[in-house]
Formats: C-alpha cells, sequence, structure tokens
C-alpha cells in the first residue's frame, strides 16, 4: 500500500491528480433523488466498449471480400478457439445496444430531462442513436450471408422513392446498381471506421455538454430548490447536499451494468440464435431471394410503415417527419414541467407513439 | 471494526474483479493465440518425379518452409528450409550443390551440415519416407 500511495503521491505533485478526484469524482455532487435510470448512459459506454474490443478482435479474421467473407466469418464461429463467444458478443451487443439506447432516450424523454438548456444533449444523443443504426445496418452486411445481402438489398432500396435524387442515391450507397462487391467494400469502411469515429466524437460532446449543463434533477420526489433557468446566461446545476458520484452513484452505474451483462450474456449463452434466422447460416447468392426476408427488429416498423402506404415516398416522408419531430422535440415542447404526469398531452403522443412502434414492429415480424 | 467491513468489502471487491478479468481475458488470450500444428499430425506428399537429380524442391510443411534436395548420384534428404543462425530462408544452388542463407551467407552441404559462416548447427531433417513413387514426408 505505501508503495501505491507513494506513486500516486509522485503523480499527485506532478498533475494535481487528488485535486481532480476531489472535483470530478468524490466531489461531484448528483442529485439527491437520482435513480437508476440515469445509469443507462454509463451502460451504454460499456456496450459501446464491448463493441470496440468485439469489432477489433474479429478484424483479425474477418476478411472484407465477397468471395472470402461468408467463410471467413464461419472460420471465426466453427474454427478459432472462442470465435463463436467474441461474434456473438459483437452481434447480440449491437442489438442489446439498439434496445440499451432506446430505454435511454425514453427516460429522458418522461423525466423531460431534453428540456431547456439541455438541447444539445439531446440533440448529440439523437445524432448517436441514428448513428447506432447506421452502424448496425452497415454491419449487417458484412457476414455477406444470404439474410445481410437481401436485408441490405431491400434497405437500400427504399431511398429509391425519394424524388429526383433516390435511383442515383441508391446506387451511390450500393457502389453500384444492385448490392455486390463494392457495396461491401463501402459498408466495411463506414461500419470499422467513419461511424465508430463519428460515435466516439459525438460521445465526447454528449459528455461535454453533460458536464458543462450539470445533471438534471429527476422531476420526482423532490423539490426543485435552485431555480428554474430563464436562460439569461450560463448557469451550471449544481447540487449542494447531493450524493458523490464515487463511492455512491458510481456503484449504482455499477449494478445496473451487472444486471445488463447478466440479460447481454443470458442471451449469448442460451439463446446464441436469438437474432439469426436460418438465412444467416447460407453464403450470399445474388441470383437466388429467400422468401419473406426482413430486418432486423429495430427497422420492422419502418419495413411496415414503407409497406402499408401505397406510395413509398409517402411512406419514407411520414418517417422523415416523425425522426425530425423527435430530433427537435426540445424546441417544441418548450413548457417548464418535467412531471410526466403533469404533462398529459405529452404522456398521451408518447405513450400512443410508443405503442404505434410496437405495433407496426408486431405487424412487420408477421407480415 | 468499520475498517475491518471496509477492507473486507475491498478485498472481495477486487477479487471479484480478479476473476472477471481473467474470466474474460482468457477466451480473447485463446481467441489471439496462434494455432498449434503438431508437426506429428501432417503428411505431405510429393511425387518423386517432381524433384529431379540435382535439384531442390521448397514447400511449406505445418505451417513452415522445408525442402526435398534430390542429391547427384541419387539420394533423397528433406530438411527445414529454416536457416538455424537467424530464421532465413536458405536457397538451392543448383551448381554448388549447396544451400546458401542470403541473409547472412551461411552455407549447408546437400546433406545439411554447415560448410561456412555463422549457422550454428545442421538444418533439421524431416522424417520421410518413399512408396509408390510418392515421398511422403511427415
Amino acid at each position: 500500500m505505501t508503495l501505491i500511495n507513494r506513486l500516486i503521491d509522485w503523480i499527485d505533485v506532478r498533475i494535481g491528480i487528488r485535486e481532480i478526484t476531489r472535483k470530478e469524482l468524490t466531489g461531484y455532487l448528483l442529485p439527491r433523488n437520482i435513480n437508476s435510470w440515469y445509469s443507462l448512459g454509463s451502460v451504454l459506454l460499456v456496450i459501446f466498449a464491448i463493441q470496440v474490443v468485439s469489432g477489433i478482435l474479429l478484424l483479425i479474421y474477418y476478411v472484407p471480400d465477397s468471395g472470402k467473407a461468408f467463410k471467413s466469418v464461419t472460420d471465426i464461429m466453427n474454427v478459432v478457439p472462442f470465435g463463436w463467444l467474441i461474434r456473438l458478443c459483437h452481434a447480440v451487443g449491437s442489438n442489446m445496444m439498439v434496445l440499451a439506447l432506446l430505454l435511454h432516450m425514453l427516460s429522458v424523454l418522461f423525466m423531460g430531462s431534453y428540456k431547456s438548456p439541455r438541447e444539445l444533449n439531446w440533440m448529440t444523443g439523437f445524432i448517436l442513436f441514428v448513428m447506432v443504426l447506421g452502424i448496425s445496418l452497415t454491419g449487417y452486411l458484412l457476414p455477406w450471408s444470404q439474410l445481410s445481402f437481401w436485408a441490405t438489398t431491400v434497405a437500400t432500396n427504399s431511398a429509391n422513392a425519394i424524388p429526383v435524387i433516390g435511383p442515383s442515391l441508391v446506387e451511390f450507397l450500393r457502389g453500384g446498381t444492385l448490392v455486390g462487391p463494392p457495396t461491401l467494400g463501402r459498408f466495411f469502411a463506414l461500419h470499422v471506421g467513419v461511424i465508430p469515429a463519428g460515435i466516439v466524437i459525438l460521445i465526447a460532446a454528449h459528455l461535454f455538454l453533460l458536464k458543462r449543463t450539470g445533471i438534471s434533477t429527476p422531476p420526482f420526489g423532490l423539490n426543485e430548490a435552485n431555480k428554474p433557468w430563464q436562460g439569461e446566461s450560463y448557469r451550471y446545476e449544481d447540487h449542494p447536499g447531493g450524493i458523490p458520484f464515487i463511492p455512491d452513484y458510481a456503484l449504482e452505474d455499477l449494478r445496473s451494468i451487472f444486471i445488463y451483462l447478466a440479460c447481454f450474456l443470458a442471451v449469448v449463452f442460451f439463446d446464441p440464435s436469438l437474432f439469426f434466422p436460418k438465412e444467416a447460416f447460407i453464403p450470399a447468392n445474388a441470383f437466388i431471394t429467400p422468401a419473406h426476408i426482413k430486418p432486423e427488429w429495430y427497422f420492422l416498423a419502418n419495413y411496415q410503415t414503407l409497406k402499408i402506404f401505397p406510395n413509398e415516398f409517402i411512406g419514407l416522408t411520414v418517417q422523415g417527419v416523425a425522426m425530425t419531430l423527435l430530433a427537435v422535440l426540445p424546441f417544441i415542447d418548450r413548457g417548464r414541467e418535467r412531471h410526466p404526469l403533469k404533462r398529459p398531452l405529452f404522456m398521451a403522443c408518447s405513450i400512443g407513439g410508443i405503442l404505434l412502434w410496437i405495433g407496426l414492429t408486431v405487424w412487420g415480424h408477421y407480415s | 471494526m468499520e475498517a475491518s467491513r471496509r477492507t473486507f468489502l475491498g478485498t472481495c471487491l477486487v477479487a471479484m474483479a480478479a476473476v472477471i478479468s481473467a474470466a474474460s481475458a482468457y477466451p480473447i488470450w485463446r481467441y489471439l493465440a496462434p494455432r498449434k500444428i503438431n508437426p506429428a499430425d501432417v503428411k505431405v506428399g510429393i511425387p518423386v518425379k517432381e524433384v529431379l537429380e540435382g535439384e531442390a524442391k521448397f514447400f511449406d510443411y505445418a505451417g513452415s518452409p522445408a525442402v526435398i534436395v534430390h542429391k547427384r548420384g541419387g539420394g533423397l534428404e528433406v530438411f527445414s528450409a529454416v536457416c538455424t543462425h537467424l530464421g532465413c530462408i536458405i536457397q538451392w544452388e543448383k551448381e554448388k550443390q549447396d544451400f546458401l542463407c542470403p541473409c547472412h551467407g551461411g552455407r549447408f552441404s546437400a546433406d545439411g551440415t554447415v560448410t561456412g559462416g555463422p549457422p550454428p548447427k545442421p538444418l533439421n531433417k524431416l522424417p520421410f519416407t518413399v512408396a509408390d513413387g510418392t515421398i511422403t514426408i511427415g
């Protein structure tokens, strides 16, 4: 212990590490009524870290060549020691990341944490959500299975409905008129380079904004002592008398992380094929389209929306409007009230929206 | 009492972290570790007619370069083509009927013995049999 203390002393006199610890960790106070939903951000950071590590490990054996990709993934699953574990962690983790992100967004929505002055936090989070959907979509093609090939064909084809530029956009996305080897190269570059870099930058921006505005107080059980922010000048929302991040809330974070890991590993070990329909085990064949090819569960509502409208353009426009409304929600919902039960219009719209999304997803699954 | 409780919980936390780290590190270590090939499990067959008298044929044996030499006047030898000095791959010099390691000028006879340069020991011989016009190495 003495050696560790001496090492810490050595670093402390040079860069003031104890001061940073006091300010940012043990002295970083959070609202006394903070709840477990606030730990979803930490859970998401852990998920992202697992995705990065498992993704780098997969890169060692994966070959981004249309002639070799499927075999390389099959070898990872069947030949490389523990390759199945790394690949399943990555594939299951991507689904779990979308699920955790949706829960994080719902908690922010219901607790009104997106409201002024946290518009930028919400918008960076929303862009992160879109990027996670993008990284999931691009990663879906990489195993070069029948499922990857045809799900990507269907997904990229929907952009055809955009007037004037649609067909050119689809061709640009695919690197050709149809999904083929050039698409794999593009999606691989996006999946392992462009989008992860974008996600890292946005996570940094999201955390920076969180640090600058301060953690929002949950709208339950504690009367806000602070006067509401009026927009006159910058103000950090501090929480005097609150609970310290370390050790108190870090343990809460840790508990949520372990609950997540338990659910995640339960799928990996006990239902590994949950996200793999049989087409995922057949190599891509550009001449044989399997029947009833479906996208991943989180795109099923979009898929079904495109199907129920007589015109694809209308379906795409409806989705575009819904996403835009969600992105700019803090600028539409400007009321100061944050308690969900005291916002009946918001509750009706959001619960209606969630039920609609679930309904479309189930319909898309069974259609 | 408080201090011992804290010490106990701290020790449990460290032990738990150690177990989780080990459980995560082991699959990653196995995943990254080079796959071992047992030379005893590998057999390579090469037709005798492919190795003309006075010439050598290089091939892959258990993930490493190897060479068969058909000596002038008859007789076959099979070696690992890895130089015993610093691991470069030897070359067959047909005119001199010996092996040269281009890295540091090591020389080996067609029997694999060191005839010049820095190599400390002869080339590693590989077991082989000849039957039905095929040389089977391993």
